[in-house]
């Protein structure tokens, strides 16, 4: 189907032109000493202490870039992004877990890294996992490594590399990567600039080992419109391409070809309450995200399923509804936010099967409609009318039936109110999700590694936390 | 007179026009007003009222910061004449604001310090990725009351516990009391690493600083 769009051809290019006069002429404070010498040498100038990146250079450095990278599991399961498909992961880095059976929440625990990526294992839904929560117990100069060792054993299917702080960890990551075969040009790692217009000198030193190491850079800028980018959404998507391009030149300086995706998570600010808004704004700032990436050529990763509320509530379910929706149709390529509650501080085990589900209905959505003759039917109708005048009984009913003409799910409630009053005990479609999160959390088995591969990410863990916690 | 000029100084925080907050700050000068209560019977007024009104929901964030700022564009017209006058304003205490090491965002903590300062409170404010050595550096060189510490990143807030271990371990507790904000905080883990005060917006965070230096009716 067409792509939806919300901007038409003239406000893209509008826009790259924003951006292109956003790095050349108002520029990026960036204060990181060698990688800022590597700019330089590369004929970016230095304006009001900030670093100015030329128009030519940009496109260039655009035009060098892998952007169609692929990722891999240990399964063999291959992702190519940009290839025209649409590839779902789940949130990473949340704080909290929800527990849908009681309606509380809790901290997350080191067996919460391991139990989400089985039961992400286990969706076949979720194509891409990532590590999803942080445990406080966790040196905060480890945690990143630490929530990506300890996914590792726990799936099969492409896992991403966790969002990095350091240039410390690309190493570690890289080197636990290599334990299961996969290679540095297959391992996605993102961090984020700081918004607006900041790269930060640990982020700089990060995108230099990055893309010394040939790892795929999925940055992901995330500017909160009305208090760190514009209120205005159009501005905010132009300051976030800025940022996400700032560090794209600089990796494709390093490493020319190295593999990119272009991200966004833009988030509009909340104005009473001063927290990240999962209105409807963040689907349609997603779809224009969408949009702009493909312009260039770039597969495109934004916000997915996401929401502020609480519970597995009203609110949640359109919200997040809309947000995977809408830039769903726009042609993303990759969806995150799987599990995702209360924008992005909780997750819950719940919420992941729901989700599932819903990418279910996306994917529908997303297939469109087809008018070939075999979908207008009108041999069919003419059968069937000079026949037993009810379709049911049709061979083409069954065909399209299973060929996925409507999606069906196993969740959500479909009885009349009898049954569902009388035989299913008023259950909902949260309730059949905690039910089979934990059915997953009992039954999944996921292939262990190997023995001395557990002892080699234990050894790389002990370097790095050698190397990276501070000693008291 | 002097009525019809605090309710227009007042309006003026509300409006958060710094121009005209300055320009009343001024005319209060020309027409001999005491600075003290020109501050506590004119610009506070607008303060508190846009505090209020932020939290029933009624106002947005942006005019917090708007009031804030021009709250601050009126007292420093209005600080010179109290020094002239041998006087200063009365603060309610001293607090150094910093944003956690390995962690540079600042727009939260920044808000934090001008609500603080502009309802009374003597701000340092360090700026962001601040270690614990530094922020209790600070805190005893000014011999401050409060120290407060933001961190928007899961993976930073465990410093928030590192600086409150490092002041136990020195024994500056309970002398220097410690507010903890940012985005993944919650009262949760504020008790596990036993802070005094937390809360989630920057006016929230007045009332606690005030309950903490014991001028909760203030």
């Amino acid at each position: 189907m067409e792509p939806l769009k919300f901007l038409s051809d003239e406000d893209v290019k509008a826009m790259h032109e924003a951006t292109l006069h956003i790095m050349s002429e108002v520029g990026l404070i960036w204060t990181h000493k060698s990688s800022l010498d590597i700019l330089l040498g590369a004929g970016c100038t230095i304006k009001n202490n900030r670093v100015c990146m030329p128009r030519d250079l940009v496109e260039d450095c655009i035009a060098k870039a892998n952007k169609r990278p692929v990722i891999r599991g240990r399964n063999g399961q291959v992702n190519e992004l940009g290839g025209g498909n649409l590839y779902f992961h789940n949130l990473g880095g949340a704080r909290d877990v929800f527990d849908a059976k009681t309606g509380t929440r809790r901290i997350a625990t080191d067996q919460d890294v391991i139990n989400a990526t089985r039961v992400l294992d286990a969706l076949p839904n979720c194509h891409t996992v990532t590590p999803f929560f942080t445990p406080q117990d966790v040196p905060g100069e480890l945690m990143s490594l630490f929530m990506y060792r300890h996914s590792i054993p726990h799936t099969v299917k492409p896992l991403q590399g966790p969002g990095i702080q350091f240039a410390e960890e690309v190493k570690y990551a890289v080197e636990m990567a290599h334990v299961i075969g996969t290679p540095a040009n297959e391992l996605t790692l993102s961090l984020s600039p700081v918004s607006p217009l900041t790269i930060h000198d640990p982020a700089a030193a990060a995108i230099v080992e990055m893309a010394k190491a040939g790892v795929i850079c999925a940055n992901l800028p995330a500017p909160t419109g009305g208090a760190t980018s514009p209120m205005t959404i159009t501005g905010s998507l132009v300051q976030q391409s800025a940022e996400t391009l700032a560090l794209l030149v600089l990796a494709q300086i390093v490493n020319p070809g190295c593999g990119i995706v272009y991200c966004g998570r833009l988030g509009m600010l909340e104005p009473r309450t001063g927290l990240i808004w999962g209105g409807v704004e963040l689907g349609m700032s997603s779809a224009a995200t969408v949009q702009l990436g493909h312009y260039y050529g770039f597969s495109v990763n934004v916000y997915g399923f996401s929401t502020n509320a609480h519970t597995l509530d009203a609110q949640n379910a359109f919200e997040r509804g809309l947000n995977a929706s809408i830039p769903a149709l726009a042609g993303a390529d990759e969806l995150s936010g799987i599990g995702e509650m209360e924008a992005g501080v909780m997750g819950s085990y719940a919420q992941m099967v729901l989700d599932n589900e819903l990418v279910g209905s996306v994917m529908r959505l997303r297939k469109g409609l087809s008018a070939d003759s075999a979908h207008l039917a009108v041999d069919i109708i003419e059968n069937v009318m000079n026949g037993t005048r009810n379709f049911l009984g049709q061979r083409h009913t069954l065909n399209h039936l299973k060929a996925g003409e409507i999606a069906l799910t196993k969740l959500a409630e479909r009885n009349s109110w009898e049954t569902w009053e009388d035989k299913l005990d008023r259950k909902q479609m949260a309730d059949y999700a905690a039910n089979e999160a934990e059915r997953i959390l009992r039954e999944h088995q996921v292939p262990p590694l190997e023995p001395q591969q557990e002892k080699e990410l234990d050894r790389i863990m002990a370097a790095a936390e050698k190397e990276m916690v501070r000693k008291k | 007179m002097s009525e019809e000029l605090y309710k227009e100084m007042a309006q003026s925080i509300i409006d958060g026009d710094s121009d005209i907050a300055i320009e009343l700050a001024k005319r209060s000068i020309e027409l001999n007003m005491h600075p003290l209560e020109t501050i506590t019977k004119g610009f506070v007024i607008g303060v508190n009222y846009i505090g209020d009104q932020f939290g029933l929901g009624e106002a947005f964030l942006p005019e917090l910061v708007m009031a804030g700022e021009a709250m601050k564009a009126a007292v420093a017209v209005l600080e010179p004449e109290l020094l002239k006058l041998g006087e200063a304003r009365e603060m309610l205490g001293k607090v150094v604001l910093a944003t956690v090491e390995g962690d540079i965002h600042e727009i939260g903590k920044t808000l934090v310090g001008t609500m603080l300062s502009a309802s009374g409170f003597e701000v340092v404010d360090l700026g962001v990725d601040q270690p614990s050595e530094k922020i209790i550096g600070k805190a005893l060189e000014i011999n401050a009351d409060i120290i407060g510490m933001s961190a928007l990143l899961t993976t930073t807030m465990v410093r928030q516990r590192e600086v409150i271990e490092e002041l136990d371990k020195e024994g500056l507790r309970p002398r220097i009391k410690v507010m903890v904000g940012g985005a993944p905080i919650t009262r949760d883990w504020v008790t596990k690493i036993k802070a005094d005060g937390y809360s989630e917006d920057a006016i929230g965070a007045v009332k606690i600083a005030k309950d903490l230096v014991g001028k909760g009716d203030q």
